[in-house]
């Protein structure tokens, strides 16, 4: 297979993107259907307001922080592709950090690159910046802190983490695998964390030695033992701290509009419409009357524990935690909608060079078995929405395949993955000395 | 190779982006006032074209009035208030009225998203003749949306800014998630230019096709899948304008009854619905399944073993 090299790589998603994004000005003006996301022009008027100096939110179904509106107040000034641009710049700046975490561990290059292109070619991911959804900021930003906390800089990560969390709530299931891996014997005051690359791993791995403990049991009881660490409470101050500044200023200036759509209206979403999620027809057909305590509590029952159960067994691999949380925190939520998916697809990458899961036939099974789930459902919705077909049936059970798809593709990955903790131990006295790395 | 030197440089220039964002905004949100001003649509929307024969809207001087739409609260107040304004001054001179009546109307496309098309027939006496200097008028068309369905005020505007439109408004529910069960009605506006042939005499009559772009809600639940949506016929007026001494006066009458004939039968559309008997199988399966595969996760991450046997990472 011919070598591509980074450089090469990036001018040419580069140039992709600002290919789609001129593309899309001309399908816009040209065709009745857009290319832009409706969402773009949510933002777009959004941020006219806030430039007026009005509120964001007197534009309808925006439902996001000020601060996107904010970022896109030059599509008023400039010109309107201004925060396409800005989202596909975030979008390269996520391969770039893709590389720069797999180099921190001593990924190969080839390997580094071909995760790198699982993100930059992926369709997914470059229509989604390039139509204008702000979803690829987030995701830089999560790799970021991920990018942070290998580097040992707890309060940059800190920073940025009550900031995202503020952008878009759903980062906050990482709380919990962050803190876990503040743990004192990996990080020390005045010391550089200490990574596990992806060479000793391999090699742990051929020599079929000794598991290294993912998290045991053991681990955790020691890790809560001694929960409050100075890392783990300056990690919480810090990100709770720039979290609820954020939320207070701009409640200060929106008041409860801004309260109720950026982060009320997201975290009691209920859509009765229909998207992938398996819970949209028993939400329409129950709308009529309100959800008893008990059908609401039930249906968290199992997003708590897949998430649970996952942060408890892989936490200290931290960016196989991350997948994993997300790709079930998008499986098992009550809406879904294809935005969700960059969620993981930014972490996918991250994941690729330590699974065992070859391209021919497990890989391709499950890129199969997603797509094709997917697809499925959207010939149903196509039928439903603009052929006005009654297939509300067949259009949830296509829903619950999609469900054994996201279930099947995680299942694989957990059963394929070599398990490497991000940190190694430190002792008392060692020099700071980071992995080598080619 | 990422190291602490180039580290430390991103981090610099993401900051100074940052600062340079935060300062320029505040300058910006200070001091804009250059800027075209988008039309907010919080429960209402309105806009016109700067040429628009008549700015006022029948459904705004309506919604002052009324919290809600009630067709006979709608029909006592079109009894009642039209003509509006400075008719009495005018309708000497403007009478008889251009006549309109509604030659066609249909639902064009499938699914959830349509368009709602009337054609609007336009007929003037060949003797009678505004005497007024320097006048415009508008056909005015008002439907009163039933119960299901809504128009998009953003697409309305989009619409506008195209020109398909003279002017609009829409007045009522503009939460375009909400099923039906959840939202109350709306009401959409149009303005359409006659033109100053027929005013004048030159074209004794004209046609007008208006398509308005119309999204069905969420149906409430039923027993045989389908439920179905009436439209009413609209309401037609016809607006004009001319100069006054000191500004512009218009004067809004109702195209009477008498010469409105709906020469088309009712429209329909038929919206799918949920069925009521769908609902114990649909929530039993739906946790059913959310179960099963939360546990199977649960599982293999429970079984999940830290050695990998005899497989290899992947080998570059």
């Amino acid at each position: 297979m011919a070598t591509i090299s980074f450089r090469s790589l990036m001018l040419f998603s580069a140039v992709l993107r600002l290919f789609l994004i001129i593309y899309g000005e001309w399908q816009d003006t040209h065709m009745e259907v857009r290319y832009t996301d409706v969402d773009y022009l949510v933002f777009s008027d959004a941020a006219s307001l806030m430039a007026l100096g009005k509120s964001p939110y007197e534009r309808s179904t925006y439902r996001y922080s000020p601060l996107i509106a904010f970022l896109l107040i030059p599509n008023a000034l400039i010109h309107r592709t201004w925060g396409k641009i800005l989202f596909s710049v975030s979008d390269l700046l996520v391969g770039y950090f893709i590389r720069t975490i797999l180099k921190l561990r001593g990924v190969p290059e080839n390997l580094c690159t071909y995760s790198v292109m699982a993100w930059l070619l992926n369709p997914f991911t470059f229509t989604i910046g390039t139509r204008g959804n702000c979803e690829p900021i987030v995701c830089a930003m999560v790799l970021w802190i991920i990018i942070c906390l290998m580097n040992g800089n707890l309060l940059h990560a800190a920073f940025w983490y009550g900031l995202i969390v503020h952008l878009r709530i759903y980062p906050i299931i990482y709380a919990f695998p962050i803190i876990l891996t503040l743990d004192q014997s990996h990080f020390q005051s005045g010391k550089k964390p200490i990574l596990t690359d992806w060479i000793s791993s391999k090699i742990q791995s051929t020599n079929g030695s000794g598991s290294i403990k993912v998290t045991d049991p053991c681990h955790i009881w020691v890790s809560l033992k001694s929960m409050f660490t100075r890392g783990r409470i300056l990690f919480g101050l810090i990100s709770a701290a720039v979290f609820f500044f954020c939320t207070g200023f701009f409640f200060y200036l929106y008041a409860w509009e801004f309260l109720h759509e950026a982060l009320l209206y997201h975290l009691t979403r209920t859509d009765p419409r229909h998207n992938f999620s398996i819970y949209f027809y028993h939400i329409y057909l129950h709308y009529e009357h309100e959800f008893a305590l008990s059908e609401k509590l039930i249906s968290f029952l199992p997003q708590v524990m897949v998430q649970l159960v996952l942060i408890w067994r892989f936490a200290q691999d931290l960016p196989f935690c991350f997948f994993l949380q997300t790709l079930a925190f998008v499986a098992f939520n009550k809406v879904i909608t294809a935005q969700y998916f960059v969620w993981f697809f930014c972490l996918l990458p991250l994941v690729l060079p330590w699974t065992n899961m070859k391209l021919k036939w497990e890989g391709w099974a499950c890129i199969l078995f997603w797509i094709g789930a997917q697809s499925h459902w959207l010939m149903w919705g196509y039928l439903l929405e603009f052929n006005g077909k009654h297939v509300f049936m067949q259009l949830w059970m296509a829903s619950l395949l999609f469900l054994a798809a996201n279930t099947y593709v995680m299942v694989t990955f957990i059963l394929r993955h070599t398990s490497s903790p991000v940190f190694k131990q430190l002792e008392h006295g060692h020099s700071n000395i980071s992995t080598k790395i080619d | 190779h990422f190291t602490g030197i180039q580290q430390f440089k991103l981090q610099l220039s993401l900051r100074l982006v940052i600062a340079l964002y935060f300062f320029a905004g505040i300058g910006w949100c200070k001091h804009a006032s250059t800027i075209n001003e988008v039309g907010s649509c919080n429960s209402n929307f309105n806009d016109s074209n700067p040429s628009s024969s008549v700015n006022e809207f029948i459904t705004e001087a309506y919604f002052e009035k009324h919290a809600s739409l009630i067709d006979s609260d709608f029909r006592g107040f079109i009894s009642k208030e039209i003509p509006l304004e400075f008719c009495e001054v005018l309708q000497d001179k403007l009478e008889p009225v251009p006549k309109l009546s509604i030659s066609h109307r249909h639902l064009i496309g499938e699914g959830s998203h349509r368009h709602l098309s009337s054609s609007i027939r336009l007929e003037i006496q060949p003797s009678s003749k505004f005497t007024l200097p320097a006048h415009f008028c508008d056909a005015i068309l008002v439907e009163r949306l039933p119960s299901g369905v809504f128009a998009d005020p953003f697409e309305l505007q989009h619409l506008l800014q195209r020109g398909v439109f003279t002017s609009a408004a829409f007045f009522g529910d503009t939460n375009l998630e909400l099923p039906s069960v959840r939202s109350n009605r709306s009401i959409v506006e149009i303005h359409m230019d006659i033109g100053p042939d027929i005013l004048s005499g030159n074209n004794n009559g004209m046609e007008i096709n208006i398509e308005v772009p119309l999204h069905a809600r969420y149906a409430p639940l039923g027993e045989h899948g389908f439920s179905r949506i009436e439209f009413s016929a609209p309401d037609l007026f016809t607006g004009c304008s001319f100069e006054g001494k000191s500004h512009k006066q218009s004067c809004i009458f109702l195209s009477t009854n008498k010469s409105l004939e709906l020469k088309a039968g009712a429209v329909v559309w038929d919206v799918p619905c949920g069925i009521k008997e769908h609902t114990g199988i649909v929530s039993v399966v739906t946790f059913f399944s959310a179960i099963v595969s939360a546990l199977l996760v649960v599982f293999t991450a429970f079984r999940y073993s830290d050695t990998t046997g005899c497989n290899n990472l992947k080998q570059m």
